[in-house]
């Protein structure tokens, strides 16, 4: 009884929680801003869901995307044929249309799952890539989904009410699948394949079925997040699917830490969130941000050599750290200043907008320098302990 | 007595190279059986045709009834299941995992809860969770690892990773165990010890041991029969005592006695 408690209490704050996002999205931010939220959702659910191959099963697949193509398009494709003859409501049919999704691109999971069983590492990494290039090129010349002029999908349904919450139910239900999952032994035998397969074969796990289960698994939930990217979106190209979609989503693992639920997640909102929020710097002179770079490449420098001669708890090492970050940035600050004193750089500035991508690309390659491991490295982020450290 | 397992005539050949060839021996239930020989003699080769980790070229090998390597070719898990478990030359721990984790998923294929019930963390799966978390504490005790059952694997001292692999192959509840080169890298304190748990592991727990090891002392003193392999052939089989004055065998292997 006290477990039905719990998990009927857990399923309704999940819910509530999207309908919390889903509120505050609507009733607060601008339509700019519920669509962000809304591809944060999205590419929430595409992290973890990767995740899930990649840093849980040890899988290195970097053609995610495509899965996220194949259910999108087959959701599309479904609405496009079926919706006019059926008598269901728009809110009804959207998370109809994404089971479609997510059935189509687990078929698809399973068909890249199989044959590429025995292959590991870089040999794996190579046939999910052209994977993701077969489904590209495929939807740029088949003709039922519009080739590469694209498909509209009518009736337009989520333009007008976007169904926020929805996508975050998703997300969040990819969250508690992988959080699940990881609490039972099942989930210890896909890290067993992750940390060595002849090990795992030996100890009696089948390690063909658990790497299929990954992908299928991952591929179903990132097909559905497709089905609700077509109805959101109202019209697909083959474009919005490029390898570069399947290389963000694979940043966010890694980033976020490879086999970290939450670190895929904060990821995977912060660079969502970022790109657009970097659009928000408005004119600066170029002499700052020269200084910056100078301070910034200064901190990390003197940072990486000094964080090893740092001893002691973690907490006054990051303290430390910090302090040296600081000074190294305003010491940057200070030196634009001085710059600006420069005949040839006095006047000249430069539009946020146009370094926009180039601080963002500046931030990954940073962040990869100074934590390799990832924000949260196998660790999960737990409220109750904080950084709670079981062995991940 | 029928034999747990007989190898017939198990042969492989890479390429040009015949690895093991034509070895012949029988396992009887409750046996301490030893695999010994020079480096490069086919012992681990032998274990990886038991584990099914290699297909042999010619012959067969039989779990009691069943043909697991030969006519019928089982995959190792399958072989894993029907209760043979080995430990590695090499430690093959799950290096990132604590103790205990290594040692649940050595139970984990007798589990027979669902990947859905996994999924949506349903009773059945946490109950199996919890029955193979407590069988694993028991067998990381039989081991002397308790205390160590939350450290990664990984961060463990080596002749820990050792005794910790020896526990996660009895968590698949085997009938043989396969254990290679257990005392590497022990110190004489560390494989007496060593030698009373593995016997432990047959008095108490009735599993029959195949074992392969250097250190003849621990050999001759835990072992009863013995196999000894060179360039992939028989060269003697029989007790300690045989085995340590055959002549083929100090030639081959052991030395002249200074």
């Amino acid at each position: 009884m006290r477990f039905w408690g719990v998990r009927l209490a857990s399923i309704a704050g999940g819910i509530g929680l999207a309908v919390l996002i889903h509120w505050i999205a609507l009733s607060q931010l601008s339509a700019f801003g519920v669509r962000l939220v809304v591809l944060a959702g999205l590419y929430v659910t595409l992290a973890v869901s990767l995740n899930l191959i990649n840093g849980i099963t040890g899988q290195f697949s970097i053609g995610h995307a495509a899965f996220y193509q194949v259910g999108a398009y087959a959701a599309g494709l479904f609405t496009v044929k079926v919706f006019s003859s059926q008598p269901l409501t728009f809110m009804l049919w959207v998370p109809v249309a994404m089971i479609v999704g997510a059935v189509v691109a687990s078929a698809a999971g399973l068909l890249v799952g199989l044959p590429s069983l025995r292959l590991r590492g870089d040999y794996l990494a190579i046939v999910t890539l052209g994977f993701g290039e077969i489904i590209r090129i495929l939807s740029q010349n088949l003709k039922v989904v519009g080739a590469a002029s694209g498909m509209a999908i009518e009736p337009k349904m989520l333009s007008q009410s976007p169904m926020v919450w929805l996508c975050w139910l998703l997300a969040i239900g990819s969250i508690a699948l992988c959080r699940n999952l990881l609490q039972t032994a099942h989930g210890l035998s896909f890290l067993a394949v992750r940390e060595d397969e002849i090990a795992s074969s030996a100890m009696g796990i089948n390690v063909t079925r658990t790497k299929v289960a990954a992908f299928v698994l991952g591929s179903a939930l990132a097909g559905a997040a497709g089905g609700f990217y077509a109805h959101y979106e109202g019209f697909l190209i083959p474009t919005q699917f490029g390898m570069e979609v399947s290389f963000i989503i694979l940043t966010m693992v890694v980033l976020g830490g490879s086999g970290s639920i939450t670190g895929s997640v904060i990821a995977a909102v912060a660079l969502s969130a970022l790109p657009e929020l970097l659009r928000n710097i408005k004119t600066i002179p170029l002499a700052t941000v020269i200084g910056l770079t100078i301070g910034v490449i200064a901190a990390v420098s003197l940072g990486r050599r000094w964080s090893e001669q740092l001893h002691g708890p973690v907490r006054d090492r990051v303290l430390k750290l910090s302090g040296l970050t600081g000074l190294c940035l305003g010491g940057g600050y200070l030196l634009g200043l001085g710059l600006r004193a420069l005949p040839a750089l006095s006047e000249a500035t430069t539009d946020g907008n146009r370094i926009r991508m180039v601080i963002f690309a500046g931030t990954l390659v940073l962040l990869m320098l100074v934590r390799p491991q990832g924000v949260l490295g196998h660790r999960e982020f737990g409220l109750g302990k904080w950084l709670r450290e079981p062995a991940r | 007595m029928k034999p747990l397992l007989s190898m017939k005539g198990a042969t492989i050949r890479f390429g040009g190279l015949v690895a093991v060839k034509e070895v012949t021996f029988d396992i009887r239930p409750g046996d301490l059986f030893g695999l010994i020989g020079p480096n490069g003699a086919g012992k681990t080769t032998c274990f990886n045709l038991i584990t099914g980790m290699y297909q042999v070229s010619s012959g067969e090998i039989l779990f009691g009834e069943d043909c697991i390597n030969g006519a019928r070719k089982l995959p190792p898990n399958k072989i894993c299941e029907l209760g043979i478990a080995r430990t590695f030359q090499n430690i093959r721990l799950f290096g990132a995992l604590s103790a205990l984790e290594n040692v649940v998923i050595g139970g984990f294929l007798r589990s027979r809860s669902s990947l859905f019930s996994a999924l949506t963390l349903m009773p059945p799966a946490i109950k199996d969770t919890r029955a193979l978390e407590a069988k694993a504490m028991e067998y990381l005790k039989v081991m002397d690892l308790e205390e160590d059952a939350h450290t990664r694997a990984r961060d463990l001292p080596y002749g820990k990773q050792r005794r910790l692999e020896i526990a996660r192959a009895m968590a698949t509840n085997p009938k043989l165990i396969l254990l290679d080169e257990p005392a590497a890298g022990m110190n004489p304190q560390e494989s007496e010890q060593l030698s009373r748990t593995v016997r432990r592991i047959r008095d108490d727990y009735g599993k029959t041991v195949l074992l392969i090891e250097h250190d003849m002392r621990f050999v001759m003193n835990l072992c009863e029969r013995i196999v000894v392999l060179d360039h992939g052939e028989e060269i003697a089989f029989g007790g300690p005592d045989d085995i340590r004055n055959n002549p083929k065998v100090i030639e081959a292997y052991l030395g002249e006695p200074v």
